[in-house]
């Protein structure tokens, strides 16, 4: 089943033309890498996908529905159905890491335990602390933590790992695996480290001069004559 | 949902010490203050110290609670990216607005019964269940007045420092050109021209009437709620646009 289906998608900022007709599919179950050099524009592809930008041409399509033009209640509809990492990650600064994911937890209105999600983000040293206080790799950590308070059909993470030490990195993915093994939710992330991409997504995308230079499947890319995804993309894009 | 958010939001408020100081300690602490410089003197329409400023200093807060902890705290909210996030959680955009006018509503009827309590115990001021019913009511209609015009205003900053930079400054010009200093008309000229134009400098004349149970619709009175009104029709028109704007 189509998740997402994004065609000649185009985005400037003044004369900044950053998406210059991206085309791009993401089916359902399936884990997507984007990647591409600082400034290549895939924040801005990612928060188009969330339905939080605007775009100046072509169609995207989330769940089913055109996002363009739709009304503010049907997008609410479509949002409640995805969980996000945005970078970097805003949360209201004066509340406690529990009381955050209290808050969050009453608007999923999930039968998470908090708990249990303390527990496994390794939160427990740093419920009471204020959000703001936070280091920032903590913030990310407690940023994912929410994104797992609901199970979404769709996860749109923004460099989930960046900040995070090796331990955190791998309890994170195998979250993320786990999550999508179990309730087949597609997962769409972006990351500057290629290794990741090697070993959890099944595809990826390249975004390069503003559009999908190269969107294929790992295995494919690798069989097409690259000993890795880091060699593939030091090939690919110049500095 | 909205319970929850309630809570949370009223422990945010009770977090942050500058709106804590600007909101529920100035305010209070000045009408203490004038009290004991001013509190012997008689005031236009025969009141008292008391019965004069006590609405007035009501007034001060719920206008201090609105400006910084409801709308200030937009601007924050914008231009930190909270609101981008909380955007993408499913909550309604209805449920985080209803909360945030009870919570600004709740605290400005704490402020409203601390400077009451103030009153009775410093200034002789008199309890009647009667008058206290319709000041309140009236008040809560202040609330809806500026609530609306703050949510106007602050909608169009998107950015925390020229809002700090606004809110302090209108905080000075509503202070002096209100009538919550001295009365406006021993102040110079030109005070008394600004003044003519402040809404607050109406509404606390208004209130005050309303307050002391002296309030007849002649032509000034109807000329104030006149501007006032019009002040609120536009503010809605602003917050149209701009909603039409934000979405998507
Ligand atoms: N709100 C904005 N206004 C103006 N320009 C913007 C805005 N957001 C992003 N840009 C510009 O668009 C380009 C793409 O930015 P974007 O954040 O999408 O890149 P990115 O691929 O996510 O980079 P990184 O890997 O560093 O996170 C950059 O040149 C950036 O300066
Ligand atoms: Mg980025």
């Amino acid at each position: 089943m189509k998740i997402i289906e994004v065609s000649n998608l185009k985005k400037s900022y003044g004369t900044n033309h950053v998406l210059q007709g991206v085309n791009f599919q993401a089916q359902s179950g399936e884990v997507i890498g984007v990647i591409g050099k600082n400034g290549a524009g895939k924040s801005t592809f990612l928060e188009i996908l969330m339905t939080i930008k605007q775009y100046d041409a072509g169609t995207v399509i989330v769940l089913d529905e055109n996002i363009e033009s739709l009304p503010m209640n049907r997008l609410e509809l479509v949002r409640k159905q995805i969980s996000v990492v945005l970078q970097p990650t805003q949360f209201y600064k004066t509340l406690k890491v529990e009381e955050l994911l209290k808050l969050f937890k009453a608007y999923y209105k999930s039968s998470i335990d908090i708990k249990k999600i303390i527990i496994d983000f390794k939160l427990e040293p740093h419920r009471k602390k204020y959000f703001d206080k936070l280091s920032g790799g903590w913030k990310q950590i407690v940023s994912l933590a929410i994104a797992f308070l609901s199970e979404p059909k769709l996860l749109i993470l923004d460099e989930p790992t960046t900040g995070l030490d090796p331990h955190m990195r791998n309890m994170l993915w195998s979250y993320i695996t786990d999550y999508n093994k179990r309730t087949g939710g597609t997962v769409i992330l972006t990351t500057h480290n290629m290794d990741e991409i090697e070993l959890y997504c099944d595809k990826v995308m390249l975004i390069n001069n503003g559009v999908n230079e190269v969107f294929d499947t790992t295995e494919g890319i690798l069989a097409s004559g690259y000993k890795s995804i880091n060699e593939f993309y030091l090939a690919k894009v110049s500095i | 949902m909205l319970g929850t958010q309630l809570k949370y939001d009223l422990i945010m408020f009770s977090r942050e010490l500058f709106y804590l100081v600007f909101t529920v300690f100035v305010p209070p602490a000045t009408y203490i203050f004038m009290g004991q410089l001013f509190g012997e003197q008689t005031y236009a329409g025969n009141l008292s110290y008391a019965q004069t400023y006590t609405p007035s200093f009501i007034l001060l807060i719920t206008f201090t609670v609105i400006f910084f902890a409801f709308g200030f705290d937009q601007v924050t909210q914008r231009t930190t990216g909270v609101e981008k996030r909380i955007s993408l959680s499913p909550v309604s955009k209805n449920t985080l607005l209803l909360s945030s006018i009870i919570r600004s509503t709740i605290i400005t009827s704490f402020g409203y019964g601390f400077i009451l309590i103030i009153g009775m115990l410093m200034y002789d001021l008199e309890f009647h269940l009667l008058s206290f019913l319709t000041s309140y009511g009236f008040f809560i209609l202040l609330n809806a007045v500026l609530l609306t015009i703050a949510s106007a205003i602050y909608s169009f900053f998107q950015n925390m420092n020229s809002a700090l930079v606004f809110s302090i400054v209108i905080f000075q010009v509503v202070i002096f050109t209100g009538g919550f200093a001295m009365p406006i008309s021993m102040m110079p000229k030109f005070i008394q021209i600004i003044a003519d134009f402040n809404p607050m400098y109406h509404m606390n004349n208004l209130f005050i009437a309303v307050w002391n149970g002296q309030l007849t619709f002649d032509n000034n009175v109807l000329l104030a709620i006149g501007y006032i009104g019009a002040l609120v029709i536009v503010a809605l028109f602003i917050l149209r646009i701009q909603n039409r704007q934000k979405i998507g």
